[in-house]
C-alpha cells in the first residue's frame, strides 16, 4: 500500500511540475566577444562566435557580426570588459535582445577548478 | 586515433568529460558503498573533480546523488520501524542549516576563487582520518583476535558520554519515545548542525559523523541511529540537492549516470558483504581511501592525468575484487542449492 | 534564573537561524558567478533542461529534486525485483546500503 501511494504522490507531482513547466520560456544563447559594455546605457555589443570549436578557438570562431544586448534585467557576473569571452541568454522583447543572464567565460576559467 | 566519442558534453559545467570514468565512479560507489556500509560519497567529490567538473559542481552533482540512494534504502528501515521520526524532525532543523551554511561556505569560496584547492585540501584531511580511524580499526581487531577475545555484540556501553551531555537543559527539553531518551531538543539539533555543515561543504550524506554522534552524544541505540540516520541522509541529500541546483551548481545527467551505475553497484556490494570472510578487506578499504588521497593531492599539483588513472584504477580494482567475491560465493550458493534440490527429489 | 535561560536560547535561536545569511553576508564583497548553460551544443531533453536552467532556476531546482527522489524509487524497486529473481537467498544480509 505503501508503495502504490508513493508512487502515485511522485507521479501527481511529477505531472503537476510538467504543467507548470511547460511554460517556461526558450531562451537563445549567444556567445562571443565583448566589444562594449555601455553601463549608462545597460547595453552589451559583442562580436558573435560560431559553434566550430577547436584547439586553436575553444569559444568558437568570430563570425564577424556584432549583436546588442540589452542587459538592465540581466544578472551579471564578473564584470565584462571589452575583450572578454561572454556567453548571454536572452529572450527577444519586440525588438531588443533582452539578457536573462551574462556569464564571463573566459575569465571564469580561472577560477573554476 | 579520434577519442571524442569518449567523452560527453555538460552543459551546465560546460565541460566534456570522459563518460566512461563517470559510469565507474557511479558503479564503484555503489559496490563499495554497499559492501562496506558508509556513503563512498567521499570518493565522488574528488573524483568529479579529477574529471574535470568545477569544485562547486562536484558538491552539488555528489549530493543529489546521495539523495536518490537514500530514499530506497529509508524506505526499507521505515518499514522495520527503526526511524525515530521525532528525533529525525528535531534534527532536520539543524541539517538543513548546516547544509545551507555549509553551501553558502562554497560559494563564498568561489567567489573569491579558492574553492578548489580549499576543499580538496580539506578532503585530504578528511580522507586521511578515515584511513586511520580504518586501519585502527582492523589493527585492533588483530590484536583482540592474538589474544582470543571474541567480539560481542557492538554495544555503547564503553562510551557513557551522553549522560553527561543529558544533563544539559537548555529548554526545550524533549522526550524521544522511540529512542528512549530525554534531553535538550539543542543537543540534537547542535549534533545535526554541525554535520550538516560537513555535508554541505564536502558534499557527502554526513552518516560517518552522525552515526557515532547519534550513539555516543545522544545515546539512540543503534538500530535506531542507523535509520534515523538514514532518514538524516535523504533529508540533507534532498535539501542539499535542491539548494545546490538553486546555486546553479549542479549537472542532471552526471546525476543520472552515477545513480544509475550506484543502484547496480549497491545490490552486488551488499550481496557481496554476505560472502566475504576476514579483516583484510579492510586493509583494501583503507588503501582505496590513501589512493583516492594521493590523487587528490595529485590533482592539486596540477597532474590531472596521473590523477585520474590512479582514483579511477584504484576503485576499479577494489570493485573487480567485491564483485569476485559476490560472484563466487553467488555461484557456489546455487551450486549447492541446486545439489540439494537433487537429493530430495532422488529420495 | 529560568527566565535568563529563555531569553537567552531565545538569542542563541535567532543567531542560529540567521547564520546561514551571514555566511552568505560576508562574502559578498567578491563578485556574483554567473554560469549560462550552452543550449546551442545539446538536443532534445537535455536541450529543455539546460533551457530551464537559463530561464527558471527555481523550476529547474524543482525538477531536479523531483526527478532524483524518483528515479532512486524505481531503480531501488527495480533492482529489489531483479535479485528477487536470482533465487539467492537474501534475507540473512546485513541492511548496510547508504
Amino acid at each position: 500500500m505503501r508503495k502504490t501511494n508513493l508512487a502515485s504522490c511522485l507521479m501527481v507531482i511529477g505531472i503537476a511540475v510538467c504543467l507548470i513547466a511547460g511554460a517556461a520560456v526558450a531562451a537563445e544563447v549567444s556567445q562571443g566577444k565583448c566589444i562594449q559594455f555601455d553601463q549608462a546605457s545597460n547595453q552589451i555589443t559583442i562580436e558573435a562566435y560560431d559553434l566550430q570549436f577547436s584547439s586553436q578557438f575553444p569559444y568558437g570562431q568570430p563570425s564577424g557580426e556584432n549583436e546588442v544586448f540589452d542587459v538592465s534585467g540581466a544578472a551579471i557576473g564578473i564584470h565584462p570588459e571589452p575583450g572578454d569571452i561572454l556567453r548571454l541568454a536572452w529572450v527577444n522583447k519586440g525588438s531588443v535582445k533582452s539578457a536573462l543572464k551574462v556569464m564571463n567565460v573566459s575569465k571564469q576559467d580561472l577560477r573554476k577548478k | 586515433m579520434d577519442a571524442s566519442w569518449l567523452y560527453m558534453y555538460m552543459p551546465i559545467a560546460g565541460v566534456d568529460i570522459f563518460w566512461p570514468g563517470l559510469v565507474l565512479i557511479g558503479f564503484s560507489v555503489g559496490v563499495i558503498g554497499g559492501f562496506f556500509g558508509m556513503g563512498g560519497a567521499w570518493m565522488v567529490t574528488p573524483g568529479l573533480n579529477i574529471l574535470g567538473f568545477p569544485m562547486a559542481f562536484a558538491i552539488g552533482t555528489d549530493i543529489a546523488h546521495i539523495a536518490g540512494k537514500s530514499m530506497i534504502s529509508t524506505i526499507r528501515h521505515s518499514k522495520f520501524g527503526n526511524v525515530d521520526y521525532k528525533l529525525g524532525f528535531v534534527m532536520i532543523i539543524g541539517t538543513m542549516l548546516g547544509i545551507e551554511c555549509g553551501a553558502q561556505m562554497i560559494m563564498w569560496l568561489e567567489r573569491i576563487g579558492q574553492v578548489g584547492p580549499v576543499v580538496r585540501w580539506v578532503y585530504v584531511g578528511f580522507l586521511l582520518l578515515i584511513a586511520i580511524m580504518v586501519f585502527a580499526d582492523y589493527a585492533k581487531a588483530v590484536s583482540k583476535k592474538k589474544l582470543g577475545v571474541v567480539d560481542g555484540e557492538k554495544g555503547t556501553e564503553g562510551f557513557t558520554w551522553y549522560k553527561t551531555l543529558h544533563k544539559i537543559n537548555i529548554p526545550p527539553m524533549v522526550h524521544f519515545k522511540i529512542s528512549g531518551i530525554y534531553c535538550s531538543a539543542w543537543l540534537p539539533m547542535m549534533v545535526s548542525f554541525i554535520t550538516g555543515v560537513l555535508a554541505g561543504f564536502l558534499g557527502i550524506g554526513g552518516g560517518l559523523l552522525r552515526m557515532p554522534a547519534l550513539i555516543y552524544f545522544i545515546g539512540t541505540p543503534t538500530h535506531i541511529a542507523v535509520g534515523t540516520d538514514l532518514f538524516e541522509v535523504m533529508i540533507s541529500g534532498l535539501y542539499g540537492a535542491f539548494t545546490y541546483t538553486l546555486k546553479g551548481r549542479i549537472e542532471l545527467v552526471a546525476v543520472f549516470v552515477m545513480l544509475t551505475g550506484a543502484a547496480i553497484g549497491a545490490q552486488i556490494g551488499t550481496v557481496a558483504t554476505k560472502y566475504a570472510k576476514g579483516y583484510g578487506i579492510r586493509l583494501a578499504f583503507g588503501s582505496a581511501v590513501l589512493c583516492c588521497m594521493i590523487s587528490i593531492i595529485l590533482k592539486q599539483f596540477k597532474f590531472e592525468t596521473p590523477a585520474a588513472v590512479l582514483i579511477l584504477s584504484t576503485i576499479g580494482i577494489i570493485c573487480i575484487y567485491i564483485m569476485a567475491i559476490m560472484f563466487k560465493g553467488a555461484a557456489q550458493e546455487l551450486r549447492e542449492k541446486k545439489n540439494r534440490e537433487q537429493a530430495t527429489v532422488k529420495v | 534564573m529560568k527566565r535568563i535561560i529563555y531569553k537567552w536560547s531565545g538569542i542563541w535561536a535567532t543567531i542560529w537561524m540567521l547564520l546561514p545569511s551571514m555566511v552568505q553576508a560576508s562574502g559578498d564583497k567578491a563578485t556574483n558567478i554567473v554560469v549560462v548553460a550552452d543550449t546551442r551544443r545539446v538536443t532534445g531533453v537535455m536541450h529543455y533542461f539546460a533551457n530551464l536552467y537559463n530561464t527558471d532556476i527555481v523550476m529547474f531546482a524543482v525538477w531536479t529534486v523531483v526527478l532524483t527522489a524518483a528515479m532512486g524509487c524505481t531503480l531501488g524497486f527495480l533492482m529489489d525485483f531483479i535479485m528477487s529473481r536470482t533465487g539467492l537467498d537474501l534475507k540473512s544480509r546485513k541492511i548496510v546500503e547508504h
